[in-house]
């Protein structure tokens, strides 16, 4: 997917992320953490995002997290939401897991 | 702590009960609610405010808590709700403006420090790298000389009394650097004010323009609903901006020297002038004060100009301006900020 505009998911409660994510010109996808968990899960948390991003095919992207102690599952979610609002693609698949 | 029960609402600009109901409320936090607001939420306990948050363009402001309502996070759901109805909006790079102990608050949600002044304003944004990247533009225009001044001007429109200033400092420095003020409440745009002073400059080729974009602090988006005092809402801005241009317009561009007009009308700007004179010379900048250009006797301002305009004056107008500044006047695109001009 192509990151064509400036989109956000998330708030700023405990136990929640936020992720921003603008398109990016260098043509790669470059994280800024801030983290309430750096230090223990900050590598944890990073890849999180760029799995995601992978699955969704976003190869260029300047992605900001502000992150208050979300499970994987939450990173994810948000992740997710925010690529989708940012490249303006309304066709969710929903995956259903087994 | 029992769970309280908040209702979370969006308030409508011209639903005035509730939002006298929300200026009570900050008042009585000792905050005033600003003028010009574009979208407001409010927290409610039953039919209580106790918190609320609004914004205008990129400025979050008039942010407040309860104080018997304050450690339960409601801060956390004000801002989530302000930063997203922003980026909706297309507002991605935001500014908060509060008092400096609200710093730890803001920067748990990933605002970071602009700039300060000590114990009356500080001035936050949501991205770390903004200011840096800033910087490193202006360096990319950075030209070395024994004399590097510097002018901030808005330009509402460009007339023979900015172009004068602009000469002189030509005339006695190696190279001087414009700023134009960003914000689009003059009736002339930002853009065209820029253009006009580009084309206005054209015959000096010791002069750059700049954009003063979100690091020259115009007084018409300065928020002053946290300053106690209204007679000190325009020095405190004023320190403000100036530490912005010291800590990092200065360095970048090598600026030993700022010029500014004389200011016989304008208190605003007059008060601005006299802090410049305060305080530059202690980061080592000399502050020149030229008098202002007048024609016939008359100063040539860009409020007469504007005046003239809505008089339907237009010879007049002509032999204020400089010929790029006429030509523009006269052509299409000038017709609907004419138009507002001579409507208001």
């Amino acid at each position: 997917m192509k990151i064509k505009k400036a989109a956000i998911a998330g708030t700023f409660e405990s136990s929640d992320i936020t992720v921003s994510i603008q398109p990016n010109s260098e043509n790669e996808v470059s994280i800024r953490l801030k983290s309430s968990v750096e230090k223990q899960f900050g590598d944890q948390i990073k890849k999180v995002i760029l799995d995601t991003l992978k699955e969704l095919d976003v190869k260029s992207a300047s992605v900001g997290v502000n992150d208050k102690g979300a499970l994987d599952c939450v990173i994810k979610a948000r992740v997710e939401t925010a690529v989708m609002r940012a490249a303006e693609e309304t066709k969710f698949n929903w995956k259903v897991r087994n | 702590m029992e769970y309280l029960s908040l209702k979370k609402e969006i308030i409508d600009n011209k639903d005035f009960k509730k939002l006298r109901e929300i200026e009570q409320f900050l008042l009585k936090q000792g905050l005033r609610l600003d003028k010009n607001i574009e979208y407001t939420i409010a927290v409610y306990d039953e039919d209580k405010i106790v918190a609320t948050g609004s914004f205008e363009n990129s400025i979050l402001k008039c942010i407040a808590v309860d104080k018997n309502y304050r450690g339960m996070r409601i801060s956390n759901k004000i801002i989530s709700e302000l930063v997203a109805e922003e980026y909706v909006r297309g507002n991605n790079h935001l500014f908060i403006y509060t008092k400096p102990d609200n710093y730890n608050t803001f920067g748990d949600m990933g605002f970071y420090k602009v700039a300060q002044v000590p114990g009356e304003v500080i001035l936050l944004e949501n991205d770390p790298c903004a200011v840096g990247r800033f910087v490193e533009n202006l360096k990319k225009k950075r030209v070395d000389g024994k004399v590097v001044s510097a002018i901030v001007m808005n330009c509402n429109p460009f007339t023979l009394g900015h172009e004068y200033l602009i000469e002189k400092a030509s005339k006695e420095s190696d190279i001087v650097h414009v700023f134009i003020v960003w914000e689009n409440k003059s009736v002339f745009p930002s853009n065209i004010r820029y253009e006009l002073a580009r084309n206005g400059i054209r015959h000096l080729n010791n002069v750059i323009l700049h954009k003063g974009k979100d690091y020259v602090i115009s007084s018409a988006t300065f928020p002053s609903y946290f300053i106690k005092r209204r007679d000190k809402v325009t020095r405190i801005q004023a320190l403000l901006d100036i530490e912005i241009f010291t800590k990092y317009i200065v360095p970048a561009l090598g600026i030993t020297r700022r010029y500014i007009g004389e200011e016989p009308f304008c208190d605003v700007t007059a008060i601005y002038n006299n802090v410049m004179k305060e305080v530059l010379p202690l980061h080592g900048i000399e502050i020149v004060e030229i008098p202002r250009f007048s024609k016939k006797r008359e100063i040539v301002s860009a409020s007469k100009v504007r005046e003239l305009i809505r008089e339907r004056k237009f010879s007049q107008v002509k032999e204020l301006v400089p010929d790029s500044t006429y030509s523009f006047l006269c052509s299409k695109k000038a017709i609907p900020i004419i138009d507002k001009i001579q409507n208001k």
